[in-house]
């Protein structure tokens, strides 16, 4: 009996493996179209901002650079302060996500967590201004940001975005999920709610912290139109309104805008690529 | 101090900064635009009261009943956007090597810059586009589609790019909510003998619903509120099947400074959000145990 | 806390409802924005307005650029909150939109009227009023690809425009690519009607369904069936990318553009660019180029008072002679001072003589036959040009009966008038 075991044993072990190798192929393939879909648009792009010559628009488009070089990227850094202007979005990005995740989670905790009068009523207004009418709130936020004296500042520019209805739905999706047992033993022991909320609640709750730092981080690096109205000195601009010089009146030339556009998206790519692995804590330990 | 009065203390404190800003930042100008619907206003003047006059001129044009069709029409995004995002998040749910490039490939399509969308859609969209060059080459079809030029298929197109720009956005949410689902109860399911199709409808579906909840109604209230695509590829046209209501308010308030009638159009439009985010609440929220 | 407190301070700004007025500063600034010229002028503003303020010791003027896609967002911004610059650079539709509105003001007070052409005026005069200083001009040319020229048998430029619909009729048949893209989407197309004689309004009732206009559609229709015309964003409000994608990629004949634009050309298709040639673009029976686009400084309505004949100044140096000529050589525009438009410059063709060089001196020699045209005068122009757009291209891509289409769209115009 020993001695036959091994032979279907391998066999089914082979077989296994086999399967697995077909289902990871047909997994593969399936991500790999989608994507295709995703990227060509950047790929497309990129092979423009790093072509020195030929045709931009050409039928079948182009999938490798002509003349690869970093021309036109050097020319970028020539037409604009790059470095100014990095620093700049890097400045405005960080206080608005470091904002945004205090004071929405902030927020969310009570509406999750506690029953208090008029809960409802903060919870409903809160999501009504996802709702209604917002075309005219950057003008009459510029006219409160520049009353409270905070044109052409950063404040001015952060402020008004941090509360936003998305962040606060989101943490308290969270912190609903997290177990009534922990809390209620916190309490027992004594622990304030903001105890609470700081050593349990937002540590239980780091994934959607995560994903509310990229999504944020995004919509903050990307935004041009607000910064440029608070911002009354173009060497205070982000890089979102900075590349746009780029685009000038008698200027125009798409290589470059592209090489703009590579330089505004790529850092953004990166802190995705490397912090991914925050918004799927947990996961790591179940896998194996 | 009683505990009920203290615990409500704590909560409005926890509430403070957010209150504070939302009623600086969003309350006070959307209550100030909602007013403004009702008025005309040139921004020096003080606004003049013309009571429903603004609402009065738009049910009068065509344009603005198609635009809101258009609108309604969106929504039918939401569900594409909604599905392909949850298999997404499962797909790239996993430790697979090179996985984490994936990833950020689906992500790239929301950081790209507003700008390159749309040069590059119009690009593939133009009749010796790549779209149809590939559909050609494929013998799919033998004339060229006018993918933004026929009026019949602009907006579906329009809306192809908006489900393209959206998927990374929802599957990052949806890879969040895939994380507070525990790893013993798939398991157990698998000991039970339950087959991958079996755990994503009869576990994954109903422990992401939360989520569900969140992106539909968040998605809902992006395609009502659908401009941007429009802005970048078509600008309405053709034949103005491509307007969206939003995009109405755009066109006809805030680029031509009549505030009061964009302002109506919005609160019109949100009208209709509220009775989507009403429905969404009363059949997709989780019963509370 | 430090959040708390500035949020509660907001809380107290917001129910004020008295505005703050800014302490005058010692000197009087002027701040002027133009749009989109910066970093290419930088040199060129820095040195103007520094020369300024050295010979004004009185006054200190403050240039900033803003871009394109963000100015007039600003400057709404900017005048709602009651802090609006001096000096703003429009072009003069958005001045136009901006008189409509009452943010700006007019400037005849102050503007020295006889340093500009006067078609230049007349663009920015509206029901009797001038309303910001010209600046600097675009008009059109035509640029046409000569080896597809070669190829449908063509030898020169169209003159006409039924020339150029004739002549792409002959190109889409002999070579299969488009001739070339009207622009026929809303905002345009009435400007696509004025310049070929064809009047929008007429005695204040809409007149454009009369036998020649009905003739017009017919032959775009015409054309349209035939594939001679580059169907891509055909009715859209602004079809120029297309076109120049098209091309650029040699899937069009004929582009008519400015003259800057054509650099585009040059940087995107260097091997079609040295087939490309230029001449001036076809002119409608009323003899007036298309393509003008005339740029300007308006003021807005809430500028200090006290300080007009300050800004008069300063505007009225900025857009002098010398001045004008001296960026029109950089930007390779034109001019809009009667003097600077007689230079030399404009009338030779400047080195390395390509295709942009041509256009320039080309665009030159019809800059009296130059103006900016748009529909103006009329309630709700957005609404009305929609309708008028969406009939044209009922009409053009066979939908519907061209005198149907337009007769509908007339009674349209009627009602809201």
């Amino acid at each position: 009996m020993e001695k036959t075991l091994p032979m279907p044993l391998a066999a089914t072990a082979k077989k296994i493996n086999m399967n697995k190798l077909a289902k990871h192929t047909l997994h593969y393939l399936v991500l790999t179209l989608l994507a295709v879909i995703t990227v060509y648009p950047f790929w497309w792009t990129l092979v423009t901002a790093l072509s020195t010559s030929g045709d931009v628009f050409t039928y079948p488009p182009r999938m490798w650079p002509e003349n690869p070089g970093l021309d036109n990227f050097i020319e970028v850094f020539k037409t604009i302060d790059v470095i100014a202007f990095y620093k700049n979005s890097i400045i405005i990005s960080v206080l608005t996500v470091a904002g945004t995740l205090l004071v929405c989670s902030m927020a969310a905790y009570p509406l999750a967590r506690m029953q208090f009068p008029g809960r409802n009523i903060v919870f409903g207004a809160i999501l009504a201004t996802m709702i209604l009418p917002s075309e005219v709130n950057f003008l009459v936020n510029f006219i409160t940001v520049s009353k409270l004296g905070m044109g052409d500042t950063y404040t001015g520019v952060v402020l008004p975005g941090l509360a936003g209805a998305v962040g606060i739905f989101l943490m308290k999706q969270a912190f609903e999920a997290v177990p009534n047992d922990l809390v209620d033993a916190a309490r027992v022991d004594g622990a304030t709610e903001w105890q609470i909320f700081w050593h349990i609640m937002l540590p239980l709750a780091r994934p959607a912290l995560a994903a509310l730092t990229i999504l944020t981080l995004v919509a903050a690096w990307n935004q041009y139109i607000w910064p440029s109205i608070v911002m009354a000195s173009p060497d205070k601009f982000p890089l979102s309104v900075g590349v746009l010089y780029l685009s000038g009146a008698f200027s125009f030339k798409i290589r470059v805008v592209a090489a703009g556009a590579v330089l505004t998206v790529l850092p953004i790519l990166m802190v995705f690529l490397f912090t991914q692995r925050y918004f799927l804590r947990g996961f790591d330990g179940a896998v194996k | 101090m009683s505990a009920s009065k203290k615990n409500t203390l704590q909560a409005w404190l926890f509430l403070t900064p957010a209150l504070l800003l939302l009623m600086a930042f969003s309350f006070w100008p959307v209550g100030f635009g909602s007013y403004l619907a009702f008025t005309q206003y040139n921004l020096i003047d003080a606004p003049v009261w013309v009571g429903l006059d603004n609402f009065r001129e738009l049910f009068e044009d065509e344009l603005f009943i198609s635009a809101l069709q258009n609108s309604a029409l969106y929504l039918l995004v939401v569900p594409a956007i909604q599905v392909l995002a949850i298999l997404l998040a499962v797909l790239v749910n996993n430790q697979l090597p090179g996985i984490k490039f994936y990833r950020a490939a689906y992500y790239l399509p929301v950081v790209t810059t507003v700008s390159v969308i749309g040069v590059i859609w119009n690009f593939m969209y133009t009749d010796d586009g790549a779209l149809n060059a590939v559909l050609r080459w494929l013998h799919v079809i033998n004339e060229p589609i006018g993918w933004l030029s026929d009026d019949r298929i602009a907006l579906f197109s329009v809306m192809f790019v908006t489900i393209w720009r959206g998927l990374g956005w929802y599957m990052v949410l949806y890879l969040a909510g895939l994380q507070s689902v525990p790893q013993d109860v798939y398991e157990a399911a698998v000991l039970d003998g339950a087959n991958a199709w079996q755990r994503f409808w009869k576990i994954t579906v109903p422990l992401l619903m939360p989520t569900i909840l969140l992106c539909s109604v968040m998605s809902m209230l992006a395609a009502v509120k659908c401009f941007e695509e429009v802005q970048i590829m078509t600008k309405g046209g053709p034949m103005q099947s491509t307007y969206t209501a939003l995009f109405y308010a755009y066109e006809f308030g805030i680029k031509s400074l009549n505030f009061g009638r964009a302002l109506a159009a919005s609160l019109v439009m949100s009208v209709f959000c509220v009775a989507l985010a009403w429905l969404n609440f009363r059949y997709l929220q989780p019963r509370k145990k | 806390m430090k959040l708390k407190s500035i949020a509660s301070a907001t809380l107290l700004a917001v129910g004020l409802t008295a505005s703050f007025s800014t302490f005058a500063a010692d000197k009087p600034v002027i701040e002027v924005w133009t749009m989109s010229l910066s970093p290419k002028f930088d040199g060129y503003f820095k040195d103007l307005v520094g020369k300024y303020n050295a010979q004004n010791p009185g006054v200190e003027v403050k240039w900033t650029d803003y871009p394109w896609d963000v100015i007039q967002a600003k400057f709404t911004a900017a005048v709602g909150a009651g802090k609006p610059p001096a000096l703003v650079n429009l072009n003069v539709p958005w001045a136009y939109d901006y008189k409509q509105d009452g943010l700006i003001q007019p400037v005849d007070a102050i503007i020295n009227k006889t340093q500009f052409v006067k078609g230049a005026l007349a663009d920015v005069t509206f029901e009797g009023k001038t309303y910001a200083f010209p600046h600097y001009n675009g008009a059109n040319v035509i640029a046409y690809n000569k080896d597809i020229f070669a190829r449908a048998g063509l030898k020169a430029a169209p003159k006409t425009f039924d020339d150029q619909l004739s002549f792409a009729k002959a190109i889409k048949a002999k070579t299969g690519v488009a001739g070339f893209a009207p622009t026929l989407g809303p905002t345009k197309i009435e400007g696509f009607f004025i310049q070929n004689g064809l009047d929008v309004v007429k005695g204040g009732k809409a007149a454009f369904n009369s036998p020649a206009h009905v003739a017009m559609m017919k032959k775009l229709a015409d054309a349209y069936k035939a594939g001679a015309l580059l169907k891509d964003n055909l009715f859209a409000q602004d079809n120029f990318q297309v076109q120049m994608q098209a091309y650029n990629a040699g899937k069009m004949a004929m582009l008519v553009s400015t003259p800057a634009s054509l650099t585009r050309i040059r940087d995107e298709a260097p091997v079609l660019y040295k087939a490309t040639a230029v001449a001036a673009a076809p002119v409608g029976p009323t003899g007036i180029a298309s393509g003008g686009w005339m740029f300007n400084f308006a003021v807005a309505k809430n500028v200090d008072k006290a300080l007009l004949p300050e800004v008069g100044k300063f505007a009225n140096y900025l857009t002098n002679d010398a001045n004008q000529l001296a960026f029109s050589k950089l930007a390779g525009t034109l001019p809009t001072s009667g003097k600077a438009a007689k230079d030399p410059h404009f009338q030779t063709v400047a080195a390395p003589g390509g295709a942009v060089e041509k256009a320039v001196a080309v665009a030159a020699s019809s800059l009296d036959s130059t103006r900016t045209i748009f529909l103006s005068g009329v309630k709700d122009p957005e609404v009305l040009s929609n309708k008028l757009a969406a009939a044209v291209e009922q009409a053009v891509t066979g939908r519907k009966d061209p005198k149907a289409a337009l007769d509908e769209a007339v009674a349209f115009w009627n009602s809201k008038l």
